[in-house]
């Protein structure tokens, strides 16, 4: 971070050193963004963090194609293979594979009967013609489809691409219920940044109309929001997030009906974490505003017969942007660290729903069976909230006017 | 200036008499009372029965009765009952104050006799390679979820090196074996929380060392007293980190606020017996009394404290005056 007057100096020394064409390209303006742009380019790790955020976005948008791709359920348990380690294979167990198998041969019985008869004439199972496709489906997969292919049956394809599914391959290993770790945190991800990029936005929004209002208009509206503004600021945030966390919603009349029990946990969360996240933004806004209302152009608009609403939201709201996208920015890493917190003590995100914070709320119980456990979700956190941070930084960086090199 | 300390301790009752009302009032939303728990664990209990114990208990009238009547009682210095530990409040909170002091108070002090230092030689070097690891160690110590560091921490020294206990306050069923060995005993299970807690505090008071001292360092007198020909020493301590301070004094008194309400996540995953663990306990077990004493001890710590950031910022800077 450069000071002003040594930019300056630089600059007086560069531009003896420099050729015509350069000098020239020098006086040439450029526009606001491209300067912001230039100037966050500089910041290395804000970009870095910029990547890391895209690339986690990316996952959570395309969540469900991942799913499909890899053929993983974020819900599927299989207690035969808890807590696998990294980079394993693992084998359905054998009643998942039966019922399978039932369900194909009612589906295709034509082609399950050619497979059958196959089956017992090449002699590669020795049962009755009934059993032989849940004969071959009891072996090793690999084995089984090996014998199947073997066949050279066009019916059978199906079959196999259904016995391929009796085979996972866990690329993080397994919970303490035999779900796929890899594909819980990438739902996870879904659930976290959404939390995440949710409550920043609608905080920043609440922030912005209580900070426009108590600056605009000051006397008593002033006082009085501002009061309720650093008495909340002043509460110890986790307790009373817990307090917050702990009460039963559907006690209040007035949410019972927005409120419905399958997203109730993720629907709270936003609402808690929102209701004690606004209030750095109205500060800010006020700040500003206050900054401007007594200037120039305002009072144009004024005389020009501008309502308050047109003074408050063209006039004022672009010269409070900026710093709002850099608050928004860490809002976004403090609330998935806040949602995190609450959701490993059991009170955020309600469990099958997988989120960061849950994924870590047995794990501490589990560090002698399955350490990995509670290393990987902790990781994604501290990359999230740390790129978050990052970009906060590097954008207040290039934001900030009395930065800018030109 | 006593005008406006009366002023602001007049307000920070009244902002305590509310906050208490809220909680109270937050806590009646919570699912279950203490009745319905009783009649959970004993199928005999007759309906009459609930409908006595719930008019013993004053739990069949109104939230705004019961608050006043727990508000007359607390005035009488009766803090009630913990329901969980069937002990009286104040019997359970002496021992838990004393724990989560010693923790806050190590780990504070800690982290600002390394904090402070490394700020300051971060801000004297701006864009130098000290400079910027020590930026990345203080934006990883924000960005770390305090449960994970302790977790990994745990891993780490508990299980994978097992010099540490992973977790408590003290060693269980020994004799008493006198003070000295009592306080080693102790200081070994303090190890590991005071570690989680300060890394974290180190990358916040870093953070706001350097930037206020970046800040100082840029003014003018600064560039006066260097001409003057000022030793480097009087110049960045006398004249750069003095007016750093101001900053710096309301972080750390907002700091100072944390070592009585206790560090929840850090107790809890350690199972360290202070007043931060009993707060989640009492919250998640129902029990009313515990938690709303520890969440008013907090609540009225952290404004006691801004009153005291508030009153320091006259002594460090003469220019601040109060009508």
């Amino acid at each position: 971070m450069n000071s002003n007057e040594v930019a300056m100096d630089e600059l007086q020394i560069d531009t003896n050193s420099l050729s015509a064409k350069d000098r020239a390209e020098l006086e040439k303006a450029q526009p606001m963004w491209k300067m912001v742009l230039t100037q966050f380019l500089d910041h290395k790790l804000a970009v870095v963090g910029a990547v890391i955020i895209h690339l986690f976005l990316l996952i959570s948008i395309f969540a469900g194609q991942i799913r499909s791709i890899t053929g993983l359920d974020p819900d599927a348990q299989n207690v035969a293979n808890r807590y696998l380690s990294p980079m394993t294979t693992a084998q359905v167990g054998q009643d998942v594979r039966e019922t399978e198998v039932e369900r194909y041969i009612n589906a295709f019985p034509e082609s399950a009967d050619k497979i059958q008869k196959a089956l017992l004439e090449k002699g590669l199972v020795q049962v009755a013609e009934a059993d032989a496709i849940y004969d071959l489906a009891s072996r090793d997969v690999k084995e089984a489809i090996s014998s199947l292919q073997s066949l050279n049956l066009p019916e059978a394809t199906d079959l196999i691409s259904t016995f391929k599914n009796f085979e996972t391959f866990h690329l993080f290993g397994t919970d303490e219920l035999g779900r796929d770790v890899f594909i819980r945190l990438v739902y996870g991800t879904r659930v976290s940044m959404g939390v995440g990029v949710l409550v920043a936005i609608a905080s920043a929004l609440i922030g912005l109309l209580i900070g426009s209002l108590a600056g605009f208009y000051g006397g008593l509206i002033d006082t009085v929001l501002m009061r309720v503004t650093d008495a909340l600021l002043s509460l110890p945030t986790i307790p009373v997030l817990i307090v917050m966390a702990a009460i039963d919603l559907t006690k209040l009349p007035w949410l019972k009906a927005i409120v419905s029990t399958s997203n109730e946990s993720i629907f709270k969360m936003v609402i808690i974490l929102c209701l004690f996240s606004w209030m750095t933004v109205a500060r800010l806004v006020r700040g500003s505003i206050l900054s401007i209302r007594e200037r120039e152009f305002v009072l144009a608009a004024r005389t020009l017969g501008a309502k308050d609403s047109t003074i408050i939201v063209r006039h004022m709201f672009p010269n409070v942007i900026a710093p709002m996208l850099v608050s928004i920015t860490l809002g976004v890493g403090e609330s998935i660290l806040f949602e995190a917190a609450l959701s490993f003590l059991g009170l955020g995100i309600m469990p099958p729903t997988p989120s960061w914070g849950n994924m870590l709320n047995n794990a501490q119980e589990l560090i002698y069976q399955a350490p990995f456990l509670a290393i990987l979700p902790g990781i994604l956190i501290l990359l999230t909230t740390i790129s978050f941070n990052y970009l906060g930084d590097g954008l207040q960086d290039a934001i900030d006017p009395k930065a800018i090199r030109r | 200036m006593t005008a406006f300390i009366t002023r602001r301790i007049l307000q920070t009752l009244a902002v305590i008499v509310v906050l208490s009302y809220v909680f109270y009032y937050l806590m009646s939303l919570m699912p279950g009372d203490p009745v319905d728990m009783m009649v959970a664990s004993n199928p005999k209990i007759t309906a009459e029965d609930v409908a006595r114990l719930k008019s013993l208990y004053g739990l069949d009238q109104p939230t705004y009765k019961r608050y006043l009547n727990w508000v007359a009682s607390m005035s009488q210095g009766d803090l009630g009952y913990s329901r969980t530990y069937r002990v009286p409040v104040q019997e359970l909170m002496g021992p838990r104050l004393w724990n989560t002091f010693l923790l806050s108070f190590i780990s504070l002090t800690l982290s600002i006799a390394i904090a402070v230092p490394l700020g300051v030689i971060s801000a004297l070097r701006p864009g130098s390679r000290t400079d910027y690891f020590m930026n990345l160690f203080s934006f990883a110590g924000i960005s770390i979820p305090s449960f994970w560091l302790a977790i990994v921490l745990i891993i780490l020294f508990a299980v994978k090196f097992p010099l540490l206990p992973a977790g408590g306050t003290q060693t269980i069923g020994g004799e008493p074996l006198g003070f000295w060995a009592d306080l080693m005993d102790r200081s070994f299970y303090l190890v590991l929380p005071v570690l989680s807690l300060s890394i974290q505090q180190i990358g916040r008071f870093s953070r706001f060392t350097r930037s206020a001292m970046l800040e100082a360092m840029r003014n003018d007198f600064i560039r006066t007293a260097r001409a003057k020909g000022l030793s480097r020493r009087v110049v960045i301590w006398q004249h750069g980190f003095r007016n750093a301070l101001i900053p710096l004094i309301t972080i750390l008194a907002l700091s100072f606020s944390g070592l009585f309400s206790g560090a929840i996540l850090t107790e809890t995953v350690f199972a360290y017996q202070g007043v931060g663990k009993l707060v989640y306990d009492s919250i998640i077990g129902n029990d009313y009394n515990v938690a709303m004493i520890s969440l008013v001890i907090s609540v009225s710590m952290v404004l006691l404290m801004n009153l005291v950031a508030d009153i320091l910022y006259g002594f460090a800077d003469p220019r601040i005056s109060y009508q």
